[in-house]
């Protein structure tokens, strides 16, 4: 029996070892992992599996499709575009594979990461290395607060979350309420981790300096299991319109407690997260009506200004035979392909320094991507040409869909406020 | 006074559910001794089994109870048999190894075959609230209030009307002692485990119309039910209910009236406190009963 268990063990630790190797290698890799000569090598950092696997993988399916597009057009300079991919479940993977991408892969630039924290974590890999970190999802402010030299983003900033969600206030609560713009009072509510707090942060300044009142300032846990004595609170406090900041499970908690203990607001601002996704609206049901969600635009938007958006849908559901479940995909496509010309820029020249200057060089004014950003990268790294768009929940063929409110360029419909009553 | 009293209902409410995750912890702590890190995710696994029939086969969460407990109960029999019985003679941390070991893989299993998407069940009664002058009780919060009462009590007069009742109690109090009266030991184990696990399943059942399932959900609870349950003192089932029902109270009041954010820290400071001056656990059985799941 003992060597019986003895033998077990020994077999269980060999089993473990060989857990480690994956064959995720692309094809255009061969058995010795050599690339074929020429091809253009991109690394890519994404949580494609773990907790944040459903929006992680959307936003590498946006990159991946890119990739195809641009190699079915004859690819860059006449060059593939390879990708040797990377699965960033945490913060320590996150590490790890930047590691492994820079050292072992001999990645010059990295293209990810959905999440602000993970970016956070490899990016700090990539800049000690002097690689390039080709961010497209984390909009976290600190990301690029730390005098980056390597670092590029081509998502907005948290703060343009916070402050275009008060802008919405601003225009439309006058009319709504029946008020000018000091007599409005507003309640800012987040969750405390580093996205929800930038945007609370910025909201509140923005607030501040439009002159509304700032009649509430909360912070909550995101894994809370219970938020009746925080919507207890906004009641007391009695707000005309709500800046809220979620992830996806607080957001249904909330907004499902809010409709139980009878708080209504008239203007609802969600800032992205929880509040963008359609599994928000399927959880909510009709109390969705009305819900603003301030974020990187989706996609019923004006089309004129986003060109090549339809040529996306077309190729994500010929590739994963549905529309795409949020965002994330046409924000990661559009990210990519100013990537790839950036790539182009810097005369297909693979080290980071060329690429870094290319993507310097990229200059696409606004409404000009899928995703109807443009691109132009300031000192710090942050695309300039990247805004917050605010959508609103409306129904539409009985099915209730994000459609475009503000910025005036991209609106499809007019917005509702007062929202309706629940 | 309106606001007062709303508080402690919302909290009184909260705190059911909070008692309801406990009770089975509680029962298993109580009888196997053996701390069951992976608790958490038998909640998750109810989860998704009450989420998956009402998929496939339209059933309400709450019918899906005479599916659900048994199946649970069933888990928690092959979880006792196949995990905790090896190590059961081990020292006590190699059982809370084995039982952090099962709650990983249990998570990872589910991601695999669930991937991480969020789930919820749609019925009509999730968002049903009453009014009672001002007061709003959530319909399913409600439900989930009764029954964790209904379970207390249930598992209550089990255990001291029956006579099997009287063999768990008796092996909870002194095992050598129960052995020597010709109890089988290895049948209250497995039965406490399996009815434990069953609690579990019961509270997935109440909480699906509230929350959205994930396969690391079970987290999210995990963390309160061991602050309720030694709270109440461990092995103290009625102990788990008081104590499940005060945290949802000091919640919601210092939720509202400190901070939304520092409510956690509030109940926690409570937890240290009781633990300071009597460590058995506010309804614990008393000096002596502190090391309960570690001898």
């Amino acid at each position: 029996m003992k060597r019986f268990s003895f033998l077990l063990a020994v077999l269980l630790v060999v089993a473990l070892l060989f857990s480690g190797c994956t064959d995720d290698a692309p094809a255009a890799v061969d058995e010795d992992g050599e690339v074929y000569e020429g091809d253009i090598v991109i690394g890519t950092l994404y949580p494609v599996s773990g907790p944040m696997a459903l929006l992680g993988d959307e936003s590498f399916r946006g990159a991946e499709l890119a990739r195809q597009k641009i190699n079915e057009e004859g690819g860059i300079l006449g060059r593939q575009v390879v990708f040797v991919s990377a699965d960033a479940p945490d913060t320590a993977a996150a590490t790890a594979e930047a590691e492994r991408l820079i050292s072992q892969e001999g990645m010059t630039v990295i293209l990810g990461s959905y999440a602000s924290p993970i970016s956070m974590a490899a990016s700090e890999v990539a800049e000690r290395n002097q690689v390039v970190y080709y961010e497209s999802g984390g909009i976290a402010n600190p990301i690029l607060e730390r005098g980056f030299e390597w670092m590029f983003r081509y998502i907005m900033q948290a703060s343009d979350l916070g402050i275009g969600g008060i802008q919405t206030v601003a225009s439309y609560g006058p009319d709504a309420l029946g008020k000018p713009v000091e007599e409005i009072k507003v309640a800012i509510v987040f969750e405390d981790g580093p996205y929800g707090s930038t945007v609370g942060k910025y909201a509140q300044e923005e607030a501040e300096r439009q002159g509304m009142q700032v009649v509430a300032f909360e912070s909550y846990s995101s894994e809370s299991i219970d938020l009746s004595s925080l919507i207890e609170r906004l009641k007391a406090a009695d707000p005309d319109a709500l800046s809220i900041t979620s992830y996806i499970n607080d957001a249904i908690l909330f907004h499902q407690q809010a409709e139980e203990l009878g708080f209504y607001v008239p203007l609802f601002i969600g800032n992205g997260g929880g509040h963008a996704m359609g599994d928000f609206a399927a959880a909510v049901g009709s109390t969705v009506d009305g819900v603003v969600n301030v974020d990187v635009a989706q996609y019923a938007i004006n089309w004129d200004r986003a060109p090549g958006m339809e040529e996306f849908l077309e190729r994500y559901e010929a590739a994963y035979g549905t529309a795409p479940r949020s965002g994330h995909s046409v924000l990661n496509y559009s990210g990519a392909m100013a990537l790839f010309q950036g790539i182009e820029l810097a005369g297909g020249v693979m080290t980071s320094e060329a690429i870094r200057d290319g993507i310097r060089a990229v200059d696409i004014p606004r409404y000009s991507m899928p995703n109807s950003f443009g691109a132009k990268f300031g000192p710090t790294g942050q695309n300039e040409n990247s805004f917050a768009v605010a959508h609103q929940w409306q129904l539409v063929d009985g099915e209730y869909k994000q459609l475009a409110i503000f910025p005036e360029e991209l609106a499809v419909v007019e917005a509702v406020f007062p929202i309706p009553a629940w | 006074m309106e606001l007062f009293l709303q508080l402690i209902v919302s909290g009184i409410l909260t705190g059911g559910i909070y008692a309801l995750i406990s009770i089975g912890l509680t029962l298993i702590f109580g009888v196997v001794r053996v701390i069951n890190f992976a608790h958490g995710e038998y909640l998750m696994l109810g989860a998704y089994l009450v989420y998956w029939l009402n998929v496939l086969t339209g059933v309400d969460p709450y019918l899906s109870f005479f599916v659900v407990v048994p199946v649970m109960y069933l888990a928690g029999v092959a979880t006792f048999k196949v995990v905790i019985k090896p190590v059961l003679m081990r020292p006590s941390f190699n059982q809370i190894l084995v039982t952090v070991g099962l709650s990983f893989f249990l998570q990872n299993m589910a991601l695999l075959f669930f991937r991480a998407d969020f789930r919820t069940v749609q019925t009509s009664y999730s968002s049903l609230a009453f009014r009672m002058s001002d007061i709003n009780i959530g319909f399913p919060r409600l439900m989930a209030f009764v029954v964790a009462m209904a379970v207390t009590f249930a598992i209550y007069m089990f255990l001291k009307r029956t006579y099997l009742g009287k063999a768990i109690r008796a092996v909870a109090m002194d095992r050598q002692g129960a052995m020597l009266m010709g109890v089988d030991i290895n049948f209250i184990y497995t039965f406490a485990w399996g009815i434990g696990i069953m609690c579990m399943g019961i509270a997935a059942i109440m909480i699906m119309p509230i929350y959205p399932i994930f396969p690391l959900v079970g987290q999210m609870f995990v963390l309160v039910a061991f602050v309720v349950v030694v709270l109440g003192g461990l092995g103290n089932f009625t102990g788990a209910l008081l104590a499940g029902l005060l945290l949802g109270v000091v919640e919601s009041f210092s939720g509202f009236f400190i901070h939304p954010a520092l409510k956690e820290v509030v109940y926690f400071m409570i937890f240290i406190l009781v633990l300071s001056i009597k460590p058995s656990g506010l309804f614990g059985l008393g000096a002596g009963y502190e090391e309960v799941g570690l001898k």
